[in-house]
């Protein structure tokens, strides 16, 4: 922190006219830089591993979902958009979703329930548009929140990556 | 009365009582696997040890669940020895079970979480590979068992051989292939088998109809009563997003029921499962709202015109037959009664015969839950088959209350003359000959008041799921209904 | 017969041009300003959005029009008519190009050739004003009313300084007639920019503030008066504002070409054929409206007492002083012949 000194205008400066020269120049030269818009359908943003889009349900390479219907995604979620009812299978593990709702207008992509998981089944996606001509159209359910789990591999190693690193982090606490 | 002492609180104990009931009488937490309040203990979960100390004696730590009360004693629950004790016997409970929670449905209500989380420590340190065992052993129609997921703390083994007195389970094998199991592998029998899912503290033993049907924090639950029988067993209805009745479960009550039910009121869902009947449609479920009979049958009415109907055909002369359901809340019957006197007819309540599933332990086999209720009131019972023999002569009438066609019997009725006109405030419409007007009424999850069972005590009902909209407590629409056919007499 | 004829070919093509030039220039601010904060500007409609004017006009024809409730109604519809009018009329004196001979008849490239051309576009620049005030009054509405109050206000101030300087140039040129005004711009060594440089410099501000534009748009000021005296416009009389404005803006261009770069005149072509002079006349004029566009997205709105202080104190004495120095070097070398 310092202390701005007010220092007196010089004549040119008070004469306006040669700033003015200098701002048109100034602006002059900006007109022939690249523009930064991004022309958005046409360019689509770039999607990293920390892109948080909406949550979607890994499938397995059998072809089953990850998910238990365990429900904790559903109670972590703090505006209430998932909506899980289970079920039983005869596979190994005995439970599976046969009703798995997420709202998408009431998801705020928190990511808390990909937090919560404790099998690895949800994860935030790197999709993001989000557009329809009803509400019960934007209440996904369990197929449409099916990928396989090679399309978000991308996220599920960052998300272990940075699971590793808290874990350092807390050990040495 | 012996006086102890408890984390510095002196506090009055029953000397018969074992350390862990005087501990939870006063407040005090103490973990339990094995020992259940009910239940003989064994202590051989060990995690309920407490540092003891008597006097001239240096401090000893003990499972509180097989030590006696006894004057003078001086108990820390949370001293660090035991608390020691404690964790090192979690950790050797956990090196078996399967970390299944989120497939489990005791997660959320389970002993070992809550205890895990409060006295265990964050992580296991054992590598060995978890017995391997089956994971869906049936042992029944009710219960199926996990065995990986048991600890056997023998609570189950103890319930049939204590509460039931029919011992049917074991801890067959020995050592690290110990496994609960029926003797000679026949499935249970019995009318008590629901309980042993709820004393099992893990996940092992769980019900089929309730297995994964929903996660029990999801549940909303209410106190309530048991309507399968007259005994009225206190219970707890578990409704799941508001909408549906997941399932009955005992509530601890010393004068009724202790801590158990028995499977028939466990599994009572139907009745209160019931779905709606289409938008408009009359038959095929539950009715909300009212229908009258018109020129094409039965048809979806107001309930003023409903109201109206009814009274046309009970205000005439002579007096119709006024019966009401043995499920009517004592309240319920009051209105009834008031309804009667308007008419002026002497009302009856529909009391079927014994059920035959009456035990030496709860089930009364008396399928009227407020019998003495509405005795006391001044119904007269009337057995199904002369209250059908009265319906054939009479001119109309007046049958209220949930399931009260169904009781009569919905396919004799359907044999009654078209003469004889019913008005009916049922959960659903009947597809009888005389039935001119129906009435939708909540079922007993679905309503307030009270009930007397069998020995005379009061048992509450509560509000545990909205009725259907369009569907107004019994007593509103009886005291509509009287009040109609008061001002009718008044003006003839 | 025969005259009328060409007057109306005439009116059709000044007008049509005016109203395309005016189109364009919506869409080339939005671009130049685009361009200036390094985005696109509107790229949607047609190639490089060259289409947009059209959709904007669309689009207000289909707007609803709303006239407020206790407007005065005949002047709050005829008020962007005579915003937009004075404008368009000024055009009809300004020279385009030399004569064109076609089927043998000398066409001279200007609607009208009336000698006293500049007092015609003084009288008319000073009309223009009351589209403004009488939208501003029209509207019921204190923003608009306040609006139009700043807009008189400064139009009246800034006229005195406008006509002082074209009176400079009018003194050196000897006549009234934009014709001789630029007859005697020639070459270019003849620009009356070298011999007026501060009238010059002055004329281009004052332009500014005439139109009122960027920094001197107080009558649609938004931080203070949400949009000035066209607040309560909607639909296509906002449009006629807009077109209004941006006429005034080509036309003062045109003038400023004319009075200063020699007009038509082609530099170091003297026999150059009409549609280069024409071509010629477009380019200086579209210098000036690029400026105008330029300084709007470059420099910050002035402060009204700052405007005030402006035009009274600095370019009115500067404007007499150069009036006077003009009128003595005149003199004497008129004396001197």
């Amino acid at each position: 922190m310092g202390i701005v000194q007010r220092k007196d205008l010089s004549l040119a400066e008070r004469l306006y006219l040669p700033e003015v020269v200098r701002g048109l120049s100034i602006t002059f030269r900006k007109m022939f830089e690249k523009p930064m818009t991004r022309q958005y359908p046409e360019e689509p943003l770039p999607k990293t591993e920390v892109t948080r889009g909406q949550p979607r349900l890994v499938v397995k390479d059998d072809g089953n979902v990850a998910c238990v219907s365990c429900g904790m995604c559903e109670a972590a979620c703090p505006a209430y958009a998932i909506t899980i009812d289970g079920g039983e299978t005869e596979r190994p593990i005995e439970r599976e979703p046969v009703r798995f709702e997420i709202d998408m207008l009431r998801c705020i992509l928190c990511g808390f329930c990909e937090e919560a998981c404790p099998k690895d089944a949800i994860f935030m996606s790197d999709e993001l548009e989000l557009a329809d001509s009803s509400r019960g159209a934007l209440v996904y359910d369990l197929e449409m929140l099916k990928r396989p789990k090679a399309a978000l591999q991308k996220r599920i190693d960052y998300v272990y990556r940075l699971n590793q690193r808290w874990r350092k982090s807390s050990s040495t606490s | 009365m012996t006086k102890i002492t408890v984390n510095g609180r002196e506090i009055e104990a029953d000397p018969k009582q074992p350390l862990i009931r005087a501990c939870h009488d006063a407040g005090i937490d103490v973990p339990m696997y094995c020992y259940h309040p009910g239940l003989t203990p064994v202590g051989s979960c060990r995690i309920c040890q407490v540092e003891v100390s008597q006097q001239n004696q240096p401090p000893r730590v003990v499972a509180a669940c097989k030590t006696s009360v006894a004057e003078g004693m001086t108990v820390q629950t949370d001293a660090p020895k035991a608390r020691e004790v404690r964790r090192e016997c979690l950790e050797f409970l956990l090196k078996n079970h399967p970390l299944d929670c989120p497939i489990c449905d005791k997660a959320g209500e389970c002993d070992l979480q809550d205890y895990s989380f409060n006295e265990g420590q964050g992580c296991g340190r054992s590598v060995e590979p978890r017995r391997k065992l089956h994971k869906r052993r049936s042992l029944g129609d009710v219960i199926v068992l996990d065995e990986e997921r048991c600890i056997l703390c023998s609570r189950c083994v103890r319930f049939c051989g204590e509460v039931t007195k029919k011992p049917q389970l074991t801890v067959s094998g020995l050592g690290a292939h110990s496994v609960i199991s029926t003797f000679g592998d026949r499935p249970l029998t019995g009318n008590y088998q629901g309980n042993l899912a709820d004393i099992c503290p893990v996940g092992a033993l769980t019900l089929k109809k309730f297995r994964f049907q929903a996660r029990v924090w999801n549940l909303a639950k209410t106190r309530s009563t048991c309507a399968e029988c007259s005994r009225g067993c206190a219970i707890t209805v578990e409704v799941l997003r508001g909408r549906q009745v997941k399932r009955f479960r005992p509530r601890y009550d010393p004068q009724v029921n202790q801590w158990w039910m028995c499977d028939t009121g466990r599994f009572a869902l139907g009745p209160v499962q019931q779905p709606l009947a289409a938008a408009g449609a009359v038959h095929g479920g539950r009715l909300a709202g009212a229908c009258v009979r018109g020129p094409g049958g039965l048809a979806r009415a107001t309930v003023d015109a409903a109201l109206g109907a009814a009274r046309e055909i009970l205000g005439n002369k002579p007096a119709p037959l006024v019966l009401g359901s043995p499920f009517l809340t004592v309240e319920e019957g009051r209105a009834l009664q008031a309804l009667a006197a308007a008419l002026p007819v002497a009302a009856g309540f529909v009391a079927p015969p014994p059920s035959g599933l009456a035990d030496d332990l709860l089930n009364t086999g008396d399928p009227c839950p407020n019998r003495r209720g509405l005795t006391e009131l001044g119904l007269r019972p009337v057995e199904p088959a002369a209250a059908r023999k009265a319906l054939a002569t009479a001119r109309a009438a007046l049958l209220v209350g949930e399931r009260v066609t169904t009781l009569l019997g919905a396919d004799e009725l359907a044999g009654l003359p078209a003469a004889v006109r019913l008005v009916v405030f049922d959960t659903q419409a009947h597809a009888l000959p005389g039935l001119d007007v129906c009435f939708g009424v909540p079922t007993h999850v679905e309503k307030s008041g009270h009930w007397v069972n069998v020995g005379g005590l009061r048992r509450p009902l509560e509000v545990a799921l909205a009725a259907p909209r369009g569907v107004a407590p019994l007593e509103t629409s009886l005291a509509r209904l009287a009040q109609l056919l008061s001002t009718a007499g008044a003006r003839s | 017969m025969e005259a009328l004829l060409i007057a109306v070919a005439k009116v059709v093509v000044i007008f049509a041009g005016m109203v395309t030039i005016a189109g364009l220039m919506s869409l080339a601010e939005r671009k130049v300003s685009a361009w200036m904060q390094y985005r696109h500007g509107p790229n949607r409609v047609g190639p490089f959005g060259i289409l947009q004017p059209l959709a904007d006009g669309l689009k207000f024809i289909f707007k609803e029009e709303l006239v407020p409730e206790g407007a005065n109604r005949l002047m709050f519809r005829l008020a962007p008519a005579l915003a937009a009018m004075p404008a368009m009329l000024t055009m009809a004196v300004i020279p385009v190009g030399g004569t064109v001979v076609i089927a043998g008849r000398e066409i001279p490239l200007s609607m009208t050739d009336i000698d006293i051309g500049v007092l015609f576009l003084l009288s008319m620049s000073g009309l223009s004003v009351y589209g403004v005030i009488l939208g501003g009054w029209a509207s019921n509405s204190k923003y608009s009313l306040l609006g139009g109050l700043r807009a008189s206000a400064q139009m009246i101030s800034y006229e005195l300084t406008l006509i002082l300087t074209i009176l400079a140039v009018v003194l050196l040129s000897g006549s009234l007639d934009l014709r001789a005004i630029v007859a005697a711009q020639q070459h270019v060594g003849q620009w009356n920019i070298w011999y007026q440089p501060l009238a010059f410099v002055l004329f281009t501000i004052t332009m500014f503030a005439e139109t009122n534009r960027h920094p001197f748009d107080f009558a649609e000021c938004e931080p203070e008066l949400v949009g000035g005296f066209h607040t309560e416009y909607s639909s296509m009389r906002f449009a006629l504002y807009f077109l209004g404005e941006y006429c005034a803006m080509t036309v003062l261009s045109c003038l400023a070409a004319t009075l200063f770069l020699g007009g038509p005149s082609v530099p170091f072509w003297p026999a150059a054929p009409w549609y280069v002079g024409v071509l010629s006349l477009l380019a200086k004029a579209g210098f000036f409206l690029y400026l105008f566009l330029w300084v709007r997205w470059t420099l910050p709105r002035l402060r009204f007492d700052q405007l005030m202080r402006l035009g009274w104190k600095v370019f009115l004495p500067l404007a007499l002083l150069n009036l006077l120095a003009t009128g003595a070097v005149v003199a004497f070398t008129h004396g001197a012949q």
